[in-house]
């Protein structure tokens, strides 16, 4: 079987395929999703709130993008948003990678919202593996996509049996795999996807955030929402939630840091910063990992006249 | 004296059961299958109490019911019917003289890890293999909320030092040890949070002659020290000998003979009994 040629003189597609694409796309109910999954999933994220850290099974739809490269964020994105609403999407840290870049193009295709790359600015943040440097305050929502919910599959790979240790709060092994660590190495060695205690009831997988970001969890302004569209999993930190990483008496939650170094573009000493090697001559520098909150602080600091663009 | 453990009326039925079973199946009829409907009744009706400080022995042939008495008082298994009351127990679980048969799985779990502790006959049952020695007795003090690793350290070479495992394998996975040297770490792992009750699986089975010598003088020695209510399954006889003062006899999931453990071994009552008695070779 021959495909049809994408041409727009095309007798497959009559006035070209992208615009075939865009009727299409018309078609579909708003944002994507029908409105009974919208419902489903709107109902799984009020549990998920209700019972902070706690996992809530749902009906994980198929979406335009495969499995593992972001649907359960983007799921909880369409089942949101509205028309009002200005959307940021970030993949660890950065507004304009491909993972980020696609799936903007496609909410804004289906939803019509604005875009934003200012974390200010933004209503909904869809995130992956960051949570942005500035502050968020009540009226936004941060959207993590999750690629293992489960906290306790890196112990235990029986689903049965990590729920029973969920529904018995038994987390003993956690806490042994922990100690292990430390008899072993000398430190907990746990980098991203630190498990943390929500409201002293359940363990929860942070998603793999560094440890950096953990401290911002924590009795926070805004609504966190997780989701692994794979694994068909909804979890939440409402906001004022107490979430704690596990740690020892003697052995303290640390997070990562970069002494002596700071951002080769912004100057940042106080930021998540991620190592830049330039392999033509050999030179190793740190950059932050939020690009939004480097661009602002450069804006801040640069004459006007070589402020907009700057250097992309 | 209140007993320290009373076990009223234990019964677990494997298979659906057909109303008949109890009256079709006992140690007279010589048999624990029901001939109706196939059930097998692991224990009918077993009832006991166990003093503080206490050792009491179950012994019987294998297929008697006696492993799965143990296991139903560790929770490792639902009982079909039955009561189970721990004195100590009584106040975590909100009340005097509860069932603990009826308590969620959330506090009969609590209730275990604070008050009792085992020694399985195997020990892939009772130690992660894989995981440290110390991380072994560790897990048992995480889940009782210790959370700092040099207490934790500590309490663990202690235990280790009065099982006669040598310190410096503490940092070693036991599927490294012995069975004998497993056997220990799994005592010392049972004893880490200082249990009220103590329940011993068939310990010594599977052991080598002079290495069970060393693991029965080992928990004479803590049983005289720490005075553990203990709970002690075996078919040996001479274990039954050494460790108890009384003594159950089981057969066909039901209790035939008790009493102190001199008097069952030397003026054996019941026919099974003086079998058993005599067949010590």
């Amino acid at each position: 079987m021959t495909r049809p040629e994408p041409t727009p003189s095309g007798t497959a597609f009559p006035g070209g395929w992208r615009r075939a694409l865009e009727e299409g796309a018309s078609r579909y109910s708003y944002a994507f999703l029908d409105e009974s999954a919208k419902r489903e999933i709107r109902r799984r994220i009020l549990k998920a709130i209700a019972l902070p850290g706690c996992q809530v099974p749902f009906g994980s739809r198929e979406m335009p993008i495969a499995r593992g490269w972001g649907t359960g964020g983007l799921q909880l994105t369409l089942a949101l948003i509205g028309p009002e609403d200005v959307l940021k999407v970030i993949d660890q840290g950065c507004d304009d990678s491909v993972n980020a870049v696609n799936i903007k193009k496609f909410v804004g295709r289906v939803a019509g919202v604005r875009m934003t790359t200012d974390t200010r600015a933004a209503t909904l943040i869809q995130t992956r593996h960051r949570i942005p440097e500035e502050k968020l305050d009540s009226g936004q929502v941060l959207i993590f996509q999750v690629p293992i919910p489960e906290p306790l599959r890196l112990v235990e790979p029986s689903e049965r049996e990590t729920r029973r240790m969920h529904a018995e709060a038994d987390y003993s092994r956690m806490w042994l795999y922990l100690y292990e660590d430390i008899v072993r190495y000398g430190e907990i060695t746990v980098g991203a996807r630190y498990p943390v205690m929500v409201n002293g009831r359940y363990l929860m997988d942070p998603s793999p955030i560094p440890r950096w970001d953990l401290p911002r969890l924590h009795r926070a302004e805004n609504l966190f929402l997780f989701c692994a569209g794979r694994e068909k999993r909804i979890y939440a930190v409402p906001p004022h939630t107490d979430v704690e990483p596990l740690s020892f008496e003697d052995f303290a939650f640390r997070v990562e840091r970069f002494p002596g170094r700071s951002c080769s573009r912004c100057g940042a000493g106080d930021s998540f910063l991620d190592e830049v090697i330039d392999d033509a001559r050999g030179l190793r520098s740190w950059v932050c990992s939020d690009t939004a909150f480097c661009e602002k602080r450069r804006r801040r600091k640069a004459p006007p006249a070589e402020a907009p663009g700057g250097s992309r | 004296m209140t007993p320290l453990l009373a076990v009223r009326g234990l019964t677990k039925r494997f298979g659906a059961g057909c109303g008949e079973c109890l009256d079709r199946t006992s140690a007279l009829r010589e048999t624990n299958r029901c001939p109706r409907c196939g059930a097998i009744l692991a224990c009918r009706e077993v009832s006991f109490d166990l003093y503080p400080g206490e050792v009491l022995g179950i012994v019987g042939e294998s297929g008697s019911g006696k492993s799965t008495v143990v296991r139903l008082l560790h929770f490792d298994l639902e009982p079909t019917a039955g009561e189970y009351r721990l004195a100590v127990a009584d106040a975590a679980a909100g009340g005097g003289g509860r069932n603990l048969f009826a308590l969620s799985p959330f506090q009969r779990r609590r209730i275990r890890n604070e008050h009792m502790g085992i020694v399985y006959q195997n020990p892939r049952l009772g130690l992660r293999l894989k995981v440290s020695a110390g991380g072994n007795i560790a897990e048992r003090l995480l889940m009782a909320g210790w959370r700092h690793v040099g207490r934790i350290r500590e309490r663990a070479s202690e235990l280790l030092r009065q099982t006669e495992v040598p310190l410096a394998r503490m940092d070693e996975p036991p599927r490294n040890f012995s069975g004998g040297m497993q056997q220990r770490v799994q005592i010392a792992k049972a004893l880490s949070t200082r249990p009220a009750l103590l329940l011993l699986d068939e310990v010594t089975t599977g052991l080598d002659v002079s290495v069970q010598a060393k693991v029965l003088d080992l928990l004479r020695s803590l049983q005289r020290e720490l005075g553990i209510a203990t709970l002690v399954v075996s078919h040996d006889l001479g274990v039954i000998r050494l460790l108890t003062s009384r003594t159950i006899v089981m057969r066909h999931g039901e209790i035939i003979e008790q009493g102190l453990s001199d008097q069952i071994l030397e003026d054996p009552q019941h026919p099974y009994t003086q079998l058993l008695v005599n067949s010590v070779l």
